[in-house]
């Protein structure tokens, strides 16, 4: 145990002293600070296109136009004062306040979320505008052709040639085709869209108001079509409560999700870590001195403990980082952080996650430990690796089928798989499955880890003194005896 | 005089292919033995059947009393035949883990790697990271590394190679100092000189077979001895000699024609001084004679068919 346990701290001390190590370990919770920031920053970064509209329609398109694209962007900001009240306010005073911002305008809705969500109403700031009507520059406005029109936007749009910032972004110039507006949009730039679709979308709602005023329907009975929400709450008999089915009954799918893929790499990376460091034993002899030093049990459980250090630090800062997330967002949402725990505590989830967590890490440490005792070099860890891999990713493409359907047949019999257990199962256990079959998969899982921790430390043995070519058939000729 | 090594019988089978037949010798206490071979001998094999790092097909192993080498893993120090360390590690580090591995408490590793690494001249570097020490610097750490617990037994694989003359010197040194201390030194190599300098008894083998056991004397003796005449002697006045088995003659530059340097080999039980008494009553015109002994390197060509 001596000899095990100066293994085991070696090889933690060899990974968490160095600087790469700790940064890797924050790239996660990185990305996901990250994708939870970026949309919200590009929406605010973009710079604002300006836009004139050259009105030759003779019907006064040009304001029915730009009132449209206004009314667009009053929904947009309808809609994130909605999603800013719900979590404080909940549902019903949030889809009212939609309503009212709708009808009554940014200032009245601004006013109401004060009431509802002060908390959320002092951290609101109106996304800003990513295209911005202004005046028709008098040369345009004056065109009496598309052609002469065009003529004068040019320049505008391109600039002088100089470095001078061209006086437009774009420009649409408005005619009448059967009696509806159309438009010629010009831009200096193609891949930016946004001023383009603005003022696709404005159009459309001219032509479907005009449309439906010339069947007879008034602006205010369009409106109100537009926004019939029928009231269908839904229930489920599994969520055990006389309420409709909402956030809370949905979380534990998608927390089974996120653990089955946080502990898909978790024990990828801590079975790669310890791959790779045998290989670099292997590769520079040492694992030679080592076995003449300590049994290989000691070698193989000094290495697995080691490297369960390892994954348990990095497991043991995520978790105060999602805590003090957690704690973060308790203060604009404690309903969704209190679902949140409630979910991982009730039914025992977070202790079938440990014990997924153990058993998996077991299951696929002793086999890449196995792996990399035969090699020397990474490219010869991939001629091994490879068909493992290739297995490895199946329970990732199910476990995406697993977050809408955790009952589906297909989840359920690769569930049984012992290799995939410690995935699938994190996502079936939301689902309630039989008691039966958790029991049976975790003993499954159970026998699975015991046969690798045997077959990988008769590989690792024979392994760690077998040179020469490498490929399946010399591994088992090794492992037998039959090669050195 | 106690063996510290000894195997009776030992062979080893991989799938078909046999790397040691019926290998048997001993090692007593306190010696220094060549374990000699030309590639592919089998020593390697032998080796890791001591150290139990690998089971013997057949046969018995006994080392330092026990029969098989796990169980006095603390008692052996054992230096591998490609060497290497861990590279982020620094000389003092490493020396203390491995001996640490061996039973010696962390601190007083640290001491003895500190003390070692000083009397080897590598104490400026003791705290550098391996990474950067030469490959000399990086061996004697090594060595140092299967030497800090102060073992019994000492298993060296190919020590030598890659290392330059002037270290090759220091590890002779360190080698004979290990035997000084009371140590059993066994140490694989296929270069002779090594094994002719510090070896009392040597072991060689061939194709996974024995084909000596014994000193280093008693091995050269299985070379033939030669006779080296030059003068104006036709081959076959020289070839003529009482003892000589056997002729290989040429012309010496820079002299006149007709001056020879031959080199003869002497038959077994073959008198030198017969040969030159023989000579000079011939009236030979000998210039030089001289008797060679025969070194390691030729009993080795010898013993092992020329399998190199």
């Amino acid at each position: 145990m001596r000899r095990l346990f100066l293994i085991a701290r070696r090889e933690y001390f060899a990974y968490t002293r160095t600087v790469g190590f700790w940064l890797s370990m924050l790239v996660l919770p990185g990305f996901i600070l990250l994708g939870g920031m970026l949309p919200a920053y590009m929406k605010n970064a973009a710079p604002t296109r300006n836009i004139a509209i050259v009105d030759l329609s003779g019907q006064q398109m040009g304001p029915a136009l730009k009132a449209a694209m206004d009314k667009n962007r009053l929904e947009e900001d309808a809609d994130d004062l909605h999603d800013a009240a719900l979590p404080e306010a909940g549902r019903e005073k949030a889809d009212a306040l939609e309503e009212l911002t709708r009808h009554q305008g940014l200032q009245a809705g601004l006013e109401r979320l004060r009431q509802v969500a002060p908390r959320a109403a002092a951290a609101w700031k109106p996304s800003k505008q990513s295209v911005v009507v202004v005046a028709t520059p008098p040369a345009a406005a004056a065109a009496a052709s598309v052609a002469e029109a065009e003529r004068a936007l040019r320049p505008l749009i391109d600039g002088d040639g100089r470095n001078s910032k061209p006086l437009l972004d774009g420009a649409v110039i408005l005619t009448l085709q059967d009696g509806e507006p159309a438009g010629r949009f010009w831009s200096k730039g193609v891949t930016d869209t946004r001023a383009e679709d603005a003022v696709r979308d404005g159009l459309i709602e001219v032509v479907r108001g005009q449309r439906l005023r010339a069947l007879g329907v008034s602006d205010d009975q369009a409106r109100r079509v537009d926004t019939v929400q029928p009231a269908l709450d839904v229930f489920s008999t599994r969520s055990g409560r006389n309420e409709a089915v909402g956030l809370r009954d949905r979380l534990p799918g998608l927390v089974g999700f996120a653990f089955g893929m946080l502990l898909w790499s978790t024990i990828i990376t801590g079975a790669s870590i310890l791959m790779n460091s045998v290989m670099e034993e292997k590769s520079n002899r040492v694992l030679e001195v080592l076995l003449s030093s300590a049994s290989t049990t000691e070698i193989l459980g000094g290495k697995v403990l080691g490297v369960a250090g390892i994954t348990a630090t990095v497991l043991g800062v995520w978790t105060a980082i999602g805590a003090w997330g957690l704690s973060t967002l308790a203060a604009v949402a404690p309903g969704i952080v209190g679902d949140f725990v409630s979910v991982l505590t009730q039914g025992g989830l977070i202790f079938y996650l440990l014990a997924y967590l153990v058993g998996g890490y077991l299951m696929y440490a002793f086999l890449f430990t196995a792996v990399g005792a035969f090699c020397e070099t990474p490219r010869e860890a991939q001629t091994l690796l490879g068909p493992i891999m290739i297995m490895l990713s199946a329970p990732i493409i199910v476990l995406q089928l697993a977050i809408r359907t955790p009952d589906m047949p297909l989840v359920k019999v690769l569930s049984w798989v012992p290799l995939f257990t410690p995935f699938l199962m994190p996502a079936r256990i939301p689902s309630e499955p039989p008691l039966w079959e958790i029991a049976g998969t975790m003993l499954g899982m159970a026998l699975m880890a015991a046969v690798m921790v045997w077959i990988g430390g008769k590989a690792f043995r024979a392994g760690a003194l077998a040179t020469g070519k490498l490929d399946w058939k010399n591994v088992l000729a090794a492992m037998r005896g039959e090669r050195s | 005089m106690d063996s510290a090594l000894s195997l009776e019988g030992v062979w080893k089978r991989y799938g078909r292919f046999e790397a040691v037949k019926d290998l048997s010798f001993q090692v007593e206490k306190g010696t220094i033995c060549g374990f000699l071979g030309p590639n592919g001998a089998g020593k390697t094999s032998t080796l890791r059947m001591v150290l139990g790092l690998s089971e013997p097909s057949e046969g018995r192993i006994s080392v330092l009393g026990a029969t098989d080498g796990r169980m006095v893993r603390d008692r052996i120090g054992f230096l591998p035949e490609e060497r290497g360390l861990y590279r982020k590690m620094t000389p003092v580090d490493a020396i203390a883990y491995f001996a640490a591995l061996k039973g010696v408490p962390m601190g007083e590793g640290r001491r003895r790697a500190r003390a070692l690494l000083e009397e080897q001249g590598l104490g400026p570097s003791m705290n550098k990271k391996m990474k950067d020490l030469s490959k000399g610097m990086a061996q004697k750490v090594q060595l140092i590394a299967s030497i800090a617990h102060q073992p019994e037994l000492v298993i060296l694989d190919e020590p030598f190679s890659g290392l330059d003359p002037v270290n090759q010197q220091g590890l002779e040194a360190m080698i004979r100092g290990l035997a000084e201390r009371g140590a059993t030194v066994v140490f694989s190599t296929h270069v002779m000189q090594h094994a002719e300098r510090l070896c009392r008894k040597v072991v060689l083998l061939a194709q996974g077979r024995k084909v000596f056991e014994g000193t280093v004397d008693a091995a050269r003796n299985q070379a033939p001895r030669a006779l080296e005449l030059e003068g104006r002697i036709p081959a076959e006045a020289a070839a003529g000699l009482p003892g000589v088995a056997s002729l290989e003659s040429q012309a010496v530059d820079g002299e006149e024609a007709g001056v020879y340097a031959h080199r003869a080999a002497l038959a077994p039980d073959a008198d030198p001084q017969a040969a030159l008494k023989a000579a000079f009553a011939r009236g030979l015109d000998v210039r030089r004679f001289e008797m060679k002994q025969p070194s390691l390197h030729d009993a080795f060509i010898v013993l092992t068919g020329g399998d190199r």
